[in-house]
């Protein structure tokens, strides 16, 4: 069965909330006496937009009940329907809003999975009561129908979707199991310490639950046919979760573009039927979106105006931020013109009320209206299965109505009615007409005791629906002066001053009828002191104007009705001018967006300053003449050579090279030209979290799953000469993730970062970072020494209980997948290369002890500060070293770090690199491998290669990369002189033959965006609203994360916050 | 071959053997022999005891034109002559300098070197007392003349070092120290050199723009209230020494309210720098700002008021990320085309390496030239321009006669990372190049040596 629909269907009698009305879509006994109101409606007269792209004028829809049952011209109406005449106004389907979110419950005491973040099992609609949060709120913004989906959680559960009327939840509920919610990151307010603590962990712990799904579904049914077998345990969530893999749409928050994407291939992996709901940065990333062929949900929120107010302001905020200001009420627009199924939704609006204004800026910038529609409408009927049910005003569809005055995306359309399910609401600016019939000032004569009609002035100000009124006596005298000189108002008001008074007490407005009390004692001594009360009814007078008539309750007790008189009208010339002033405004607003249309800002590939215009430049043929090459290979360091690259390949190194035709050639007379630097142990370039440090082992989590590509860093690292870069796991755990290889392909999408030749990695730890955790095993290194050992074990055993199964030995229960020990069963099958975190001798000692006994030869040691004191051990293994060229006492275990540890090592015969394991570091690698000369007199070019050649063979990419020799990728970097000396400048770095950073480059792309940033602050400060920094923003998603291994003590004094800038405090 | 090992072994060696002879590889070799075998902690230079004369070198004066084949004499701690065919007395000591280049000591300006030793290990941190209002507390006293990271930078010819503490606020007074010596006392050049505050901490962040401005006045209100109890305090014990109590905080401040104690102020952002300067002048107070990263644009207001900048760090990510790759890189060219007194620190407390690290200082100033700054105003603002900005310029900075000889040889340009330390001396103490990364290093070469096989 594809998704439970549970369709409540209507054909309650409306207009009334009686309990009593006869029914026939409940099972309720009636008490009492029957009633039965005719209930029909007929709208006549109407332009019925009965879906986006069909529009019925001077039209007739017929409603009985909860339905429609007639649209067309000339219905005849049955007897007994009301009338309804919408005369020059027009009727729309009612809007559906396919997004909002509430805590939903989770029943514990059903068996479900072991991590509290997988509750497949959660039903929204267990949660919620009869009728929508805020629906008057929805109905005044025409939305009719409204999904609800569960808070919190990775997968967190089954929405359901109600209509926004105020019947009972019965009656409102529409659809339950409508989507599974899925979410690729830690929600929001959780524990920071369980698992998983990372989005890459939150991800895998998706990944796993969907296996375990599968799994749950083969091991009962082989347990079905054959008692025999150990039989499963139950498990709810897994049982859900497998129904909803086979038949129910998921739901995927992106909170940024590169969500969105990971969320597609998410979907991808499990076959899922995936809905995205979206950011509203898609833009930025349009063709990767589009390429999803997904539907999204689109929020409305668009971003606040960036503070620019001051210099210090405008000079923190971001390109990115200002960009976003300006585009991002494009971006429904963009994907729309794009193909790109969406939903518009009030996602992320901290008012629901601004939810059609917002609706119509987006249309304003250029979302097509008859998009905008589907987008409310039919794209989220399809999307829940309820086409026929809602989203169009046609017989047999619920009748959820708008009716409007005019059309639905212009400004000063009013919304007057919305019917949900044939029930009607009418919004409440009518009523406010109400109140200037009171307002102003009366003269109220009221009989005394003595049988004196003593007149007294009762003046009401409305100040938008709240009333206010005080009484004046009306002395004589004053009488006369009036009538002498009314213009005299100085005097006239110090008169008044004088004058008793008396504010009008408990003043209740309530539709056309106004209560107060007061003393009329104050105002007049001939009135009688204590509380009288006073009755205002506003009554509708034959002539169409209000009649009011006044009641009088005295202390006494005894009533009579004083006849009021109008002294003079409310003067509202001022209202009228200022509302024209208004309009004024508008329409020169109306022009100046056409003029701003015109300038909005490009798209940059990645978002922001530095980005690119195109996503890839152009690969080109390049010959560098003349140039001291350092080959890093046998060839060494050339003089006067040349280099001839040609489609992202090195053709030829040598002398006088003949430039072949179309060639451009780069005049390198005086520059050094080495192999892109590699860096083989970094942390930029991830939005992951780069520790998932909930347990002791994640080999299951994958930085893979989060490469960044708009992280500034790139280009920076780009800049020092990098074009390679091993992004790995942090060092938490004895066993952490799996690392991904990218190059620094500026600019390319999240996959064209990822080096696809690079085999695939993990990180292990040892030491200090990963026995500190006091409430888990290990604590010690004995400790971490047997955790490894243990898991590759488990995972020996593991391939083993694989293979029996898949010889055909079905004696037990079908195996599980396992991501944790498929990613070491990798490793033991050397598919997979470990690079591990060690410091202490004796540690690197027992690992490589270790990895021998499973006969597993190690990818790396990594930092392998004391590498220099077991060089011997470690050449014997044929271990390599990935270390720091001089990092020392930042924490004990590194007390005997010394600089010469790269030359002791590298003269015992292991290959050795210089990483930086920091953003800043990265930025001149060039420099950290001259330390290996300075300290121990390793020659200049075997220096070089601890940071080309040498990582490129740790990361076994050394027939790819690292050393400039024909057939190997165009990756090099052209040096302003010796390339080893602090006084040398990286001018061109290319990568796969594109020259992404360029010194020259660099400066038009600094005018650019220098000019780009002044255009926009200028354009918020021409707006005259800057600082609306109101309620402190949410961190976004990607700021959540740290970009560096926060259980390497070094970095503990780096000030940085996670988008690379320095912070403060 | 550990040369500057050789050298400085050679000259360290009080026996008479040496006494008038010229140094030669011959000599020079018998000694590391023996020194590589013999594990040692480093010992403090002996005092001066007869002039030592350098010949030959290249002098790098910093206060001049360079010296080709110069020489440079040194006589009871300080240095007496600098030319060329410099006459010395005849017992003097004299060392060929040919081939190498003659440096005054390297100056970091602000570190915590001393004051940590392992920072993830609190126990042998002294950085950060108590509290945020600690002007009381006195750097030097927490300096252990024995860390094993003070060798480390010695070595690699930082000679002179500004200590500070650290802290959030009012962190505390730093100290000018050599770094060689049996105890502080010894090593002390200037204690306090000054008073160091932490701008960042008047520039609270706040809700909005109106609590952000509430807070950040309120701060300002506190330090005005504690400058002003400050000058009641002296002025009442000036009055009445014997009936007013004292304050040890209040105390220490007197100094820095008449304007006699610089302060170090941390600021990094053009607010920052600015509101630090106002107030520095409305309080009459000397102030140094260290960080600088936005001084540029400050630099009409650092010129008109002398104000100096202690730039922390070349090698620095941009503070913002639109900013120019190069941002840090080209700070000091454009300081110095702006016209404002700067000197260039290492990695200061806190980057990766931090104290650790301050060996690394010379590369700071080599990046800065490799973005434009002229290669003489690199070894500038290492050396003279720090010590005039931390008030040392009459004892070290430069090679000039009356100066403290302290200087070290160099096989190269000091700017460049290849290049080693040779021979270093402090106020004419031979100094010990060792560390214990040198000593790490002979011992498990001596581990392979014994472990080749035998032919």
């Amino acid at each position: 069965m594809r998704h439970t629909i549970f369709l409540v269907i209507l054909h309650a009698v409306l207009l009334t909330t009686v309990l009593q009305a006869q029914s026939e879509t409940e099972a309720k006994p009636i008490v009492g006496l029957r009633e039965n109101p005719i209930p029909g409606f007929a709208f006549v007269n109407a332009d019925v937009v009965v879906s986006p792209s069909k529009t019925i004028s001077d039209a007739t829809v017929l409603v009985q009940g909860a339905s429609i049952t007639s649209v067309g011209q000339q219905q005849a109406i049955p007897a007994g329907y009301q009338v309804i005449d919408c005369a020059g106004k027009r009727i729309y389907p009612g809007l559906i809003d396919a997004w909002s979110e509430i805590d939903a419950k989770v029943n514990e005491s059903l068996p479900g999975y072991w991590n509290a973040n997988v509750t497949p099992q959660v039903n929204v609609s267990d949660s919620i009561g009869a009728t929508v949060a805020d629906a008057s709120k929805l109905r005044s913004q025409g939305i009719a129908v409204r999904l609800i989906a569960p808070k919190g959680g990775i997968v967190k559960g089954s929405s359901c979707v109600m209509l926004t009327g105020d019947a009972s939840k019965g009656r409102n509920l529409l659809l339950e199991n409508a989507w599974q919610h899925l979410n690729l990151t830690v929600p929001r307010g959780g524990s920071r310490a369980r698992y998983p603590n990372s989005p890459m962990g939150a991800v895998a712990l998706l990944r796993q639950a969907f296996h375990d799904a599968a799994w749950y579904g083969q091991a009962w049914s082989a347990y079905k046919a054959t008692p025999q077998l150990d039989r499963p345990d139950q498990n709810v969530a897994l049982q859900v979760l497998g129904q909803a893999i086979a038949s129910q749409p998921f739901l995927i928050d992106a909170a940024n573009d590169r969500m969105a994407i990971r969320a597609d291939h998410f979907a991808r992996e499990f076959s899922l039927n995936a809905i995205i709901r979206g950011s509203g940065r898609e833009y930025r990333q349009l063709d990767e979106i589009v390429a999803t062929k997904r539907a999204y949900l689109l929020p409305l929120e668009f971003p606040e105006t960036p503070d620019v107010k001051t210099a210090d302001a405008a000079r923190d905020v971001t390109l990115q931020e200002l960009m976003h200001w300006e585009l991002a009420p494009e971006n429904p627009a963009r994907l729309a013109a794009a193909g790109v199924k969406i939903c518009l939704t009030s996602d992320g609006l901290d008012d629901v009320g601004q939810f059609l204004n917002q609706v119509r800026v987006a249309v304003s910038r250029g979302l097509k209206e008859q998009d905008a529609l589907a987008a409310l409408t039919i794209v989220p009927a399809e999307l829940l299965g309820i086409q026929e049910q809602v989203g169009r005003v046609e017989s047999g569809m619920i009748a959820n109505l708008v009716i409007t005055d005019g059309n639905l995306f212009s400004d000063e359309t009013v919304v007057h009615e919305c019917w949900v399910a044939g029930e009607r609401f009418v919004m409440s600016e009518g009523d406010k007409v109400e109140h200037p019939a009171l307002a102003g000032k009366w003269e109220l004569s009221v009989r005394n005791a003595d049988g004196q009609n003593v007149k007294v002035r009762l003046e009401i100000e409305d100040d938008d629906g709240k009333i206010d009124g005080s009484v004046f006596a009306i002395s004589v005298a004053e009488k006369e002066r009036k009538q002498k000189s009314s213009k005299q108002k100085s005097k006239r008001k110090k008169d008044k001053a004088e004058v008793e008074s008396t504010k009008l007490q408990n003043v209740v407005q309530q539709r056309d009828r106004l209560t107060a009390s007061l003393d009329l004692g104050e105002v007049d001594k001939r009135l009688p002191s204590g509380i009288s009360h006073l009755t205002i009814i506003t009554l509708k007078s034959e002539g169409g104007g209000t009649d009011l008539l006044a009641g009088l309750r005295l202390p006494g007790g005894e009533s009579q009705n004083p006849p009021m008189r109008r002294l003079s009208d409310f003067v509202e010339s001022v209202a009228q001018s200022e509302s024209d002033a208004v309009d004024a405004d508008s329409e020169k607003d109306e022009v100046d967006a056409e003029a701003r249309d015109a300038a909005y800002s490009q798209v940059r590939f990645p978002f922001g300053a530095f980005g690119s215009d195109t996503r890839i430049a152009e690969q080109s043929t390049v010959l560098f003449r003349n140039a001291t090459i350092w080959t890093c290979d046998e060839a060494g360091k050339l003089q006067n050579a040349d280099i001839l690259i040609r489609d992202g390949v090195i053709v030829e190194v040598g002398s006088n090279i003949k430039a072949p035709k179309k060639c451009r050639v780069i005049d390198a007379t005086g520059k050094h030209i080495t192999p892109g630097l590699i860096d083989c142990h970094s942390h930029m370039g991830t939005d992951g979290g780069v520790n998932e440090s909930g347990q002791a082992v994640t080999s299951e989590v994958r930085i893979g799953d989060f490469i960044d590509n708009s992280d500034i860093q790139i280009y920076r690292q780009l800049a020092g000469g990098l074009t390679t870069s091993n992004i790995l796991h942090g060092s938490a755990n004895p066993i952490g993730g799996q690392n991904q290889v990218i190059k620094l392909r500026w600019g390319q999408t999240m996959d064209g970062l990822r080096m696809r030749e690079a085999p695939k990695g993990i990180k292990f730890a040892l030491g200090e970072n990963v026995k500190r955790n006091q409430s888990r095993y290990p604590n010690t290194r004995m400790g971490v020494e047997q955790i490894i050992r243990d898991q590759l074990l488990a995972a020996r055993e593991y391939q083993a209980k694989w293979r029996r199964w898949r010889s055909g030995q079905h004696e037990t229960l079908p195996p599980r997948v396992d991501l944790q020990l498929e990613a070491l069963s990798e490793v033991q099958n050397g598919e997979r290369w470990i690079h591990c975190h060690s410091y202490r001798q004796d540690e690197i000692i027992a690992t490589l002890d270790v990895l021998e006994e499973f006969g597993i030869q190690i990818g790396t040691l990594q930092h392998i500060l004391e590498g220099y004191k077991v060089a011997d051990r470690m050449a014997r293994h044929g271990a390599m070293g990935s270390s720091f060229s001089d990092w020392w006492a930042y924490k004990f275990e590194v007390l005997d770090a010394i600089p010469y540890n790269g030359a002791l090592m590298h003269e015992r015969g292991v290959v050795v690199s210089f990483n930086s394991d920091d953003r800043e570091l990265a930025r001149h690698l060039n420099t950290e491998a001259a330390k290996a000369t300075k300290y121990g007199g390793v020659p200049e070019i075997e220096a070089l290669k601890f940071v080309t050649l040498n990582p490129a063979k740790q990361l076994r990419i050394d027939q790819y990369v690292g050393s400039l020799r024909k057939g190997k990728h165009a990756d090099l970097a052209v040096w302003s002189g010796r390339p080893l000396s602090t006084l040398t400048r990286c001018e061109q770095t290319w990568v796969d033959g594109r020259c992404y950073f360029d010194l020259r480059k660099d400066q038009e792309l600094q005018t650019r965006d220098r000019d780009l940033r002044a255009r926009l602050i200028q354009k918020v400060l021409d707006g005259g609203d800057s600082s609306k920094k109101s309620t402190p923003e949410e961190v976004a998603e990607e700021d959540r994360w740290v970009r560096h291994d926060v259980h390497c003590a070094a970095h503990g004094g780096h000030e940085y916050d996670y988008t690379g800038n320095l912070r403060k405090n | 071959m550990n040369r500057c090992k050789q050298i400085n072994q050679s000259i360290r060696s009080n026996s008479k053997i040496m006494s008038g002879i010229r140094l030669t590889t011959t000599v020079c070799v018998v000694f590391v022999m023996l020194s590589s075998i013999e594990a040692h902690d480093q010992v403090p230079g002996a005092p001066q005891s007869r002039p030592i004369v350098i010949r030959n070198a290249t002098v790098h004066v910093v206060d001049g034109a360079d010296i080709i084949n110069g020489d440079v004499l040194f006589e009871s701690g300080k240095i007496t002559a600098v030319g060329k065919d410099v006459k010395a007395p005849k017992q003097a000591l004299e060392i060929d300098g040919s081939g190498k280049h003659l440096y005054p000591g390297l100056i970091e300006p602000m570190t915590d070197l001393g004051l940590r030793e392992i920072s993830a290990v609190e126990e042998t941190d002294d950085r950060t007392e108590y509290g945020s209002v600690n002007p009381n507390a006195r750097a030097w006293v927490a300096v252990n003349p024995d860390s094993e990271l003070i060798p480390v930078a010695r070595a690699g010819g930082v000679l002179t070092v500004m200590t500070a503490p650290r802290g959030r606020y009012i962190r505390g007074q730093t100290a000018v120290i050599n770094l060689d010596g049996w105890t502080v006392s010894e090593m002390k050049l200037k204690a306090p050199a000054g008073m160091y505050i932490d701008w960042g901490a008047m520039q609270p962040r706040g809700e909005n723009a109106a609590d952000e401005r509430t807070k950040r006045e309120q701060k300002f209100t506190e330090l005005d209230e504690l400058l002003d109890s400050v000058r009641r305090y002296q002025k009442a014990r000036e009055a009445a020494p014997d009936t007013t109590a004292t304050d040890v905080r209040l105390e220490s401040l007197v100094p820095v309210v008449k304007g006699d104690l610089p302060v170090f102020i941390d600021a990094d952002r053009q607010l920052e720098i600015e509101s630090a300067v106002a107030y520095g002048q409305a309080q009459g107070l000397s102030i140094v700002i260290y960080g600088g990263y936005d001084a540029e644009a400050c630099a009409e207001l650092l010129k008109k008021y002398d104000i100096p900048v202690i730039i922390a760090s070349t090698y620095r990510l941009p503070l913002r990320r639109d900013e120019a790759y190069d941002t840090a890189y080209t700070l000091p060219e454009r300081l110095r085309a702006a016209g404002v007194k700067f000197a260039i620190c290492g990695e200061g407390a806190g980057s990766p390496g931090g104290a650790a690290n301050a060996r690394n200082l010379p590369y700071h100033a080599g990046v800065a030239v490799a973005y434009g700054l002229p290669h003489s105003d690199g070894l500038r603002a290492i050396t003279l321009s720090a010590a005039e900005i931390l008030g040392v310029a009459d004892r070290v900075g430069s090679i000039s006669s009356g100066k403290d000889a302290t200087l070290f040889l160099a096989d190269g340009d000091i700017l460049e990372t290849e290049t080693n330390v040779e021979a270093a001396f402090i106020q004419g103490r031979a100094v010990d190049l060792g560390s214990r990364h040198k000593m790490l290093y002979q011992k498990y070469k001596l581990k392979y040596l014994r472990s080749r096989p035998v032919r």
